[in-house]
């Protein structure tokens, strides 16, 4: 399977089986797309890379995640107080 | 240690209280191991944030996490490049 990213960026359909977290609580899941959507941002801007792979995180987390805590994370991050590693 | 030498005493004239012993210790000494397995080797558990941070992302995509799966084939591919 070596799809490249954009394709499979442009026929996303759900968030796909994570073998890291497979019952039924999915808060992790959510959680750990969050931070890697900013960690690759964080990563490939610093070395002046595209951040368009990234965006594979980010339809993942906007799939799992509640908005209310999307929102309540970004706020966290503008304002210096967001609890994870990023 | 004198509490061992005063059980040894009652043992000696209750020979059947030792099966009691074994049992009970037995029993103990599962559950204390199946504590420290879950601690050691479960991939969600972090003792050691500065060198060893998120161990759950150790896992490849084929590992099975779960004790048993209806049907799920676990011959995956990784999602997204690796970049960080």
């Amino acid at each position: 399977m070596s799809e490249t990213i954009e394709e499979k960026i442009k026929s996303y359909r759900t968030a796909p089986f994570d073998a890291r977290f497979p019952n039924t609580n999915q808060t992790r899941n959510c959680f750990q797309n969050y931070l890697d959507y900013h960690r690759c941002n964080k990563a490939l801007s610093a070395t002046d890379q595209d951040v368009a792979p990234c965006d594979w995180y980010q339809r993942v987390y906007k799939s799992l995640c509640p908005m209310s805590w999307v929102s309540k994370w970004d706020e966290a991050i503008e304002s210096g107080s967001f609890p994870g590693k990023i | 240690m004198s509490m061992f030498a005063v059980v040894r005493k009652q043992l000696k004239s209750h020979p059947a209280l030792i099966p009691l012993f074994v049992f009970i210790g037995g029993g103990a000494t599962m559950s204390m191991m199946y504590l420290a397995r879950l601690g050691l080797r479960n991939p969600d558990v972090c003792w050691d944030r500065k060198n060893n941070p998120e161990p759950w992302n150790k896992m490849a995509p084929t590992d099975q996490y779960k004790f048993y799966t209806v049907n799920m084939d676990y011959s995956k591919l990784k999602k997204q490049g690796p970049d960080f």
